[in-house]
């Protein structure tokens, strides 16, 4: 039984890589290397995704490296393409651990005709609905009532399935995020709320953010659990996600988790250089000593089963050539024409748009090779 | 389609009718809802055992259960939210926003969740969904009992906005925007809520989002209006029709989609255009329409367009009467489009 409202974090694996509670059967080197493998995948592609913004072939990107315990644990604790995810933008390592193809992240980024979005949001704010991944929106926290109205739909249709809403610490001063985990209170439907705590909102910091000592405290305003993770503990992660996923699914109400994590990298490359204006480069070593994926190697080695330096250098690779090649499968799709700015607005074309669209037909003069891919 | 089949389709046809108050027809087409698709749900603040403030939802809880018709917190946030959730997972919501002057709180579900996920997502995922909401003044409600904030939403992509003047139009329309596929914004004007009767039939019928009506025939000059402002258009042609002049009604019903064509062919025969809604003057939705007619019209007008709206302000509480657009004030603008 794991309890909620901890005063401290929860945790299953030391800084160092020692278990420091017995392991769960589950956690088998095989699994560790997996789930190892996700977040070095992650990790790379982050460091790939920047570069692309720096060659200026995409405009935006939100790093999420330092929080892939968080999201790669988390994704292992739903039922992929089952239950359904209100993700909020800095959630690519989620959505790559749940098996969104990096094609499609990477299309959506550079919006070419392989964007299941069809090129219509900024860069990183994907979507994908086979994977029961809600497109992402921008504007911060206003993922949770809807979460909270998709959790109270199933428990009115009488599915099994759950709905898991993630935000960033910020996220949880706007009225949307209070609005929506009363709702869930209220109605206790099967939600999911996930913090994921990496302590900046841009340049706030979350004691700038709340007086609250923690995020994890509020879910007991609104008649939930709270729990509190170290987020770069996969182990504790899972553990955890695992157990109040059960607990939510079991028709017992919402709870929220909040996962203590960090974000190494800047906000996005509107702030690339964080370290110069909001946050001294000393707490971000401080956190990179607590990197979650060192974390599992020292586990691992701790196990008697170590990963070969050989073996991350064939993923990084690998993972890099993935890149490239989703890149490149993505751009030869090319680019949406105009034509599609017209649809997808409502079910059926309005008469006003059908005029809008006739003057920038002749405009352009021409049809383009818009489409899907 | 002549004017005379144009007002066979606004009225009650051949089958079997009976009289509603506009209220009545509202409450109406949700049980008939409810009843016909249980993906239906109806929920709001005070929705439930109280039946609304306006008593719109009364008895649908007791006919339908909790689980169909619900009450929820105080949050507009949550409601158009939840409801946003709730159609993305494939249910038909209708969220009841007790006065629209409360839409404030819920506006960026509006407008980032639910006017924009269809889009945004490449129409992966949309919200079919309904926001039905007393609007507009005429009760003594003061400013955050009485606003009309049709505008902000007729300008938010991805939204349709719909305002009845009539029992008729009240259910077809709600039975048409439960069904529809597009979150819609589904405005009553409360002052007709029981002011306004009228033939309802029996039968199923829906009314199609983005099509006006004809409420009177003329050749002198066409008014345009929609929801609480229709009864005293009316009004006002009747009072004309009293002078000789043959003014042609026209009821928008729709504003997103609106009815360009009956407009255009209407304004086009009598070449004079006067506009009302009791909407602040200021960026009303009616501007939109006298843009359109200038531009398509403009060599066949006989005079400028006029726009009788609210004035610029907050909504008054005493006086209240004088604020609105009543038949004096909009025959008075028909006679400032004829004699110019």
């Amino acid at each position: 039984m794991i309890q909620p409202f901890t005063s401290d974090p929860l945790r299953w694996v030391s800084e160092d890589g020692q278990p420091i509670r017995e392991l769960p059967a589950r956690f088998t080197p095989e699994l560790l290397r997996e789930l190892h493998r996700q977040m070095v995948r992650a990790r790379e592609f982050d460091k790939k995704l920047v570069t692309l913004l720096r060659q200026g072939r995409t405009t935006f990107y939100a790093q999420a490296s330092g929080m892939e315990a968080t999201q790669v644990g988390l994704a292992h604790s739903l039922r992929v393409g089952h239950d359904w995810v209100w993700p909020y933008y800095r959630d690519h390592t989620l959505g790559l651990a749940m098996g969104v193809s990096m094609l499609d992240i990477v299309s959506q980024c550079l919006g070419t005709n392989s964007d299941l979005c069809r090129g219509r949001q900024m860069p990183h704010h994907f979507g994908v609905a086979d994977k029961r991944f809600v497109s992402i929106s921008s504007s911060i926290a206003s993922q949770v009532p809807p979460a909270a109205g998709t959790a109270m739909a199933q428990k009115y249709l009488g599915t099994d399935e759950i709905t898991v809403c993630t935000f960033g610490d910020g996220a949880t001063s706007e009225g949307d995020w209070h609005a929506g985990l009363n709702m869930a209170g209220a109605s206790g439907a099967p939600c999911l709320f996930v913090c994921e705590n990496n302590q900046w909102a841009i340049s706030t910091h979350l004691r700038e953010q709340t007086a609250s000592e923690t995020i994890h405290i509020k879910a007991k305003a609104y008649g939930m659990p709270g729990y509190y993770v170290d987020g770069n503990d996969i182990v504790a992660v899972m553990e955890v996600m695992g157990h109040v996923a059960e607990r939510v699914r079991a028709g017992e109400g919402p709870a929220l988790v909040e996962c203590l994590t960090y974000r190494i990298g800047s906000h996005s490359n509107a702030d690339a250089d964080a370290e110069k204006h909001y946050r001294t480069r000393e707490e971000v070593a401080e956190w990179e000593a607590r990197d979650p994926i060192t974390r599992v190697e020292r586990l691992l080695e701790h196990l008697g089963a170590p990963i070969d330096p050989q073996e991350i250098r064939d993923l990084v690779a690998a993972t890099h050539r993935e890149v490239d090649e989703a890149v490149l499968t993505a751009e030869a799709t090319g680019q949406p024409g105009w034509e599609i700015m017209f649809e997808d607005v409502y079910g059926d074309k309005p008469v006003h748009l059908e005029l809008q669209e006739d003057f920038l037909r002749a405009e352009q003069g021409t049809a383009t090779t818009g489409g899907r891919a | 389609m002549t004017a005379t089949q144009k007002l066979a389709q606004a009225g009650a046809g051949a089958e079997e009718t009976r009289t509603l108050t506009l209220i009545q027809a509202v409450t109406e087409a949700m049980r008939e809802e409810l009843a016909r698709d249980e993906r239906v749900v109806v929920f709001g603040e005070d929705v439930g055992a109280r039946g609304g403030v306006f008593l719109a939802t009364a008895g649908l809880q007791a006919e339908f259960g909790k689980t169909r018709v619900f009450d929820t917190p105080l949050s507009e946030a949550s409601i158009v939210g939840a409801a946003v959730g709730m159609a993305v997972r494939g249910m038909r919501p209708i969220a009841e926003i007790q006065f629209a002057d409360y839409m404030g709180p819920g506006f960026d579900q509006i407008i980032s969740q639910a006017a924009k996920i269809r889009y945004r997502s490449g129409g992966q995922f949309t919200a079919p969904m309904v926001i039905r909401t007393p609007s507009g003044g005429g009760v003594k409600g003061g400013h955050h009992h009485s606003q009309s904030p049709e505008s902000y939403f007729a300008h938010t992509p991805g939204l349709k906005v719909v305002m009845p003047s009539t029992p008729y139009d009240a259910k077809g329309l709600l039975k048409a925007a439960v069904r529809g596929e597009d979150p819609v914004i589904y405005f009553e004007p409360k002052r007709l809520y029981r002011a306004a009767k009228g033939e309802v039939p029996t039968g199923d019928y829906t009314v199609e989002i983005g099509k006006g009506a004809v409420r009177r025939e003329g050749r002198d000059l066409t008014i345009i209006g929609y929801g609480g402002v229709m009864p005293d258009a009316e009004r006002a042609a009747a009072a004309l029709a009293a002078e000789g002049v043959e003014a042609e009604v026209i009821d928008l019903r729709s504003l997103v989609p609106w009815d360009r064509e009956l407009v255009l062919e209407s304004v086009s025969r009598t070449g004079r255009a006067v506009l009302v809604s009791e909407a602040p003057r200021m960026a009303n939705f009616m501007g939109e329409v006298a843009y359109v007619i200038q531009e398509e019209l403009f060599d066949q007008l006989l005079s400028p367009v006029v726009q009788v709206a609210g004035f610029d302000i907050p909504y008054p509480y005493v006086q209240d009467k004088i604020y609105l657009p009543g038949p004096n004030r909009i025959a008075a603008a028909c006679v400032q489009a004829l004699n110019y």
